[in-house]
C-alpha cells in the first residue's frame, strides 16, 4: 500500500504543478494568430521577420482552418484570425484586412490532351453529367472528380463561382489541403481537381505531371492573377475584433507593407498594393 | 521415413496441404515486412540526401523548406516526456489496482475497464478538441507544450492500463500464493515477485504508447500547436515532428524532401527508443531475478 500511496502523491504533485504554471500566461508582448492552414506558413514567415524587426516581440501562429480563426478571434483566444476567403454577412463584427491574393485553378494530369473546358463543361463534370473525357474532346476514359472537403474556403469559392451546391457535386475523391490535391491529380491521368494556382504553378515548373486549364479563356497563371484578369481568386485576410490591440495593428500594417512582399511571393501568393 | 509413410498410406494431400499453408504463412509474413521495407526505402530515397547532423540541430527556415528540425525535435521530446511523466504513474497504478487490489469481477473494476475501452476507441481528433477546450482554454494553459503533453497523456492511458493489467494477470496465481505463504506484504510481492515477471509486457505497452504518442498529429494541432521556434518554457507552443511532416507534405509547395527527411528521423528516433527500452527492460529483469 505504501507504494500505491507514493504514486498518489506523485500524481497530486504533477497536477498541482500544472495548476500553478497555468497562472502565469498572458503577456503583452505576445501575438497569437490562429486560422487558415493556407495562410499559416506565410504567417510564420511574417512573424519571424516581425520578431527580428521588433526584438522582444513574439508571434505565435496556430492552424485549424478559417472557421477556427473567426471563432478564436471572437472569443479573444487569438489576437488575429487568418481567414482565406471573403468575409461573410454574419461576420461583420470583425475587422478584416486583406494581405494577399490567391487564385484557384482547375488542374488535370499533364498527359491529358484536353486543352480547355468551358464553364458549363466544368460544372457538368463536377455534377456528374459528363463522366467520360471523350465527351469533352479527350481520350476514352472515365473522369475522376476530385473535390475539396466541407468547410474549406477553396470549396466555397469554387461553388460560388460555378453556382453549384456541394450536394450536387459527385466527387470520387474528397481532399483537404492544396498539396494533397496536387498529389492526387498528378498521380491519376484521368483526374480533375482545383487547387491554389501558385502552388500548382510551382509544382508544374518543377516537373510534376500537372496542367492548369484556362478559365473563361484566361490562362491560370500568377501573372494574370496579379493584373486582375483571372476571374477566380480569393483574398487572404487577417481579421481582428473591431478595436485591434496596438500590437496586432502593427503586425497587420507590417504584413501589408513592402517589407513583406518577398515573403508573400515566396509562398506563391500575390501581394496587395497598399492604397 | 515417417513422412514417407504418411504419404504412402492413402492420404497424399496432407503433406501438400501442409506445405501450401506453410508457404502461405511465409508469404504473408513477407508481405508484412515488405510493407515496412517499402516505406523505409521510399523515405530513404526521398530524404536521405537532406539528412545530416546539421539538419538535426538547425532551426527550420522558409516554412521548413530550408534549415533543419532542431526546435521541432526538442518540442517533440518535451511533449513526449510530459505525456509519459503524467500517464505512466496514473496508468500503471490503475493497472495494479485493477489486477491486484480489487476482485476481477467487481463492479467498480469492470466500470473502470469499460470506460478505458471507450477511451481507447475515441478518435484522436476528439482528444485534441477536448485538450483544446479543457487544458488550453478552461485551465488557461494556452497553446503550449504542457497542454499538448497532458492531452497525449489522456490518450495513452487506455494502452498503458490494458497492457500492464494483462501483464500482471499473466503471472501464475501460485507466485502470489507462495509469496503470501512466506509472509510477504502485497507491496513487496508486487515489487519483488510480480513486476520482474510482468515487466516485458509493461515495456511492450510503454513502447506502443510512445509510438502512438510520437505519431500523433490531430490531437496536437489544437493543443501544443504550430509554432516552430525553439521552446523556452513548457508554456510555449511547440510544433511536434508528426505535425511538421503533415504540414510540409500537405501545405507547403516544395516541402516533400524535408518531409521525407523528417519522417526518416521520426522512424529512426522510434527505433532508437525501442532498442534502448528493450535493453533496459532486459537488464532490470536480469538484476531483479538474479539477486533476489
Amino acid at each position: 500500500m505504501r507504494f500505491l500511496r507514493r504514486f498518489v502523491w506523485v500524481t497530486i504533485g504533477v497536477l498541482m504543478l500544472t495548476g500553478l504554471s497555468a497562472v502565469s500566461i498572458a503577456s503583452s508582448h505576445k501575438l497569437v494568430l490562429t486560422g487558415s492552414s493556407t495562410i499559416a506558413p506565410l504567417a510564420v514567415e511574417l512573424g519571424r521577420r516581425f520578431e527580428s524587426l521588433h526584438p522582444g516581440m513574439r508571434v505565435d501562429v496556430q492552424t485549424g482552418g478559417s472557421a477556427r480563426g473567426i471563432n478564436d478571434t471572437r472569443k479573444g483566444i487569438a489576437d488575429i484570425g487568418m481567414v482565406s476567403r471573403a468575409m461573410k454577412a454574419d461576420e461583420q463584427d470583425l475587422q478584416a484586412v486583406t494581405i494577399a491574393l490567391d487564385g484557384i485553378g482547375i488542374i488535370v494530369h499533364a498527359s491529358n490532351p484536353v486543352a480547355a473546358l468551358t464553364r458549363q463543361q466544368i460544372a457538368d463534370i463536377f455534377t456528374g453529367k459528363i463522366t467520360n473525357w471523350h465527351e469533352v474532346g479527350g481520350k476514352d476514359a472515365r473522369i475522376t472528380v476530385v473535390n475539396k472537403a466541407e468547410g474549406r474556403s477553396t470549396l466555397e469559392l469554387f461553388l460560388a463561382y460555378f453556382q453549384l451546391k456541394n450536394s450536387e457535386i459527385r466527387p470520387h475523391i474528397v481532399i483537404g489541403d492544396n498539396q494533397q490535391g496536387i498529389k492526387t491529380v498528378s498521380g491519376n491521368p484521368h483526374a480533375i481537381g482545383y487547387v491554389s494556382i501558385g502552388a500548382a504553378e510551382y509544382d508544374a515548373q518543377r516537373g510534376v505531371p500537372l496542367k492548369l486549364l484556362p478559365l473563361d479563356s484566361v490562362a491560370a497563371s500568377v501573372v494574370n492573377l496579379r493584373n486582375g484578369d483571372y476571374p477566380l481568386s480569393r483574398p487572404l485576410n487577417l481579421v481582428t475584433r473591431m478595436t485591434p490591440t496596438a500590437l496586432a495593428k502593427r503586425f497587420i500594417d507590417f504584413a501589408r507593407s513592402e517589407q513583406a512582399y518577398d515573403l508573400v511571393e515566396m509562398q506563391y501568393f500575390i501581394p496587395v498594393s497598399v492604397d | 521415413m515417417a513422412n514417407k509413410q504418411i504419404v504412402d498410406t492413402g492420404k497424399p494431400n496432407h503433406l501438400l496441404r501442409d506445405r501450401a499453408i506453410q508457404l502461405l504463412i511465409y508469404l504473408v509474413v513477407l508481405c508484412v515486412s515488405g510493407i515496412f521495407l517499402w516505406i523505409l526505402l521510399d523515405l530513404i530515397r526521398g530524404g536521405s540526401a537532406l539528412l545530416s547532423w546539421d539538419f538535426l540541430i538547425s532551426m527550420p527556415r522558409d516554412t521548413g523548406r530550408a534549415g533543419g528540425i532542431g526546435s521541432i525535435l526538442v518540442s517533440t521530446l518535451l511533449v513526449l516526456s510530459i505525456a509519459l511523466l503524467v500517464a505512466l504513474p496514473i496508468g500503471w497504478a490503475t493497472a495494479v489496482l485493477l489486477a491486484e487490489f480489487i476482485p476481477a469481477m467487481s463492479s467498480f473494476g469492470s466500470w473502470v475497464r469499460y470506460s478505458l475501452q471507450v477511451l481507447a476507441g475515441v478518435p484522436s481528433i476528439v482528444f485534441g478538441l477536448f485538450g483544446y477546450a479543457f487544458f488550453s482554454i478552461y485551465l488557461g494553459m494556452g497553446f503550449s507544450i504542457l497542454s499538448g503533453g497532458l492531452t497525449l497523456a489522456c490518450m495513452l492511458l487506455p494502452i498503458l492500463v490494458s497492457t500492464a493489467e494483462a501483464g500482471l494477470r499473466a503471472v501464475p496465481e501460485s507466485y502470489r500464493l507462495s509469496a503470501a505463504a512466506l509472509g510477504m506484504s502485497r507491496a513487496a510481492t508486487l515489487f519483488h515477485v510480480l513486476l520482474p515477471v510482468a515487466v516485458p509486457a509493461w515495456a511492450a505497452g510503454l513502447l506502443l504508447g510512445i509510438g502512438r504518442a510520437a505519431a500523433e498529429t490531430a490531437a496536437l494541432m489544437f493543443t501544443s500547436g504550430y509554432v516552430d521556434r525553439m521552446p523556452e518554457s513548457l508554456l510555449d507552443s511547440g510544433r511536434v515532428l508528426a505535425l511538421h511532416i503533415f504540414d510540409l507534405s500537405m501545405n507547403v509547395p516544395g516541402g516533400d524532401a524535408p518531409a521525407h527527411a523528417s519522417a526518416l528521423v521520426l522512424i529512426l528516433l522510434l527505433l532508437m527508443i525501442n532498442l534502448v527500452a528493450m535493453h533496459l527492460t532486459h537488464l532490470w529483469q536480469r538484476r531483479k531475478l538474479n539477486t533476489e
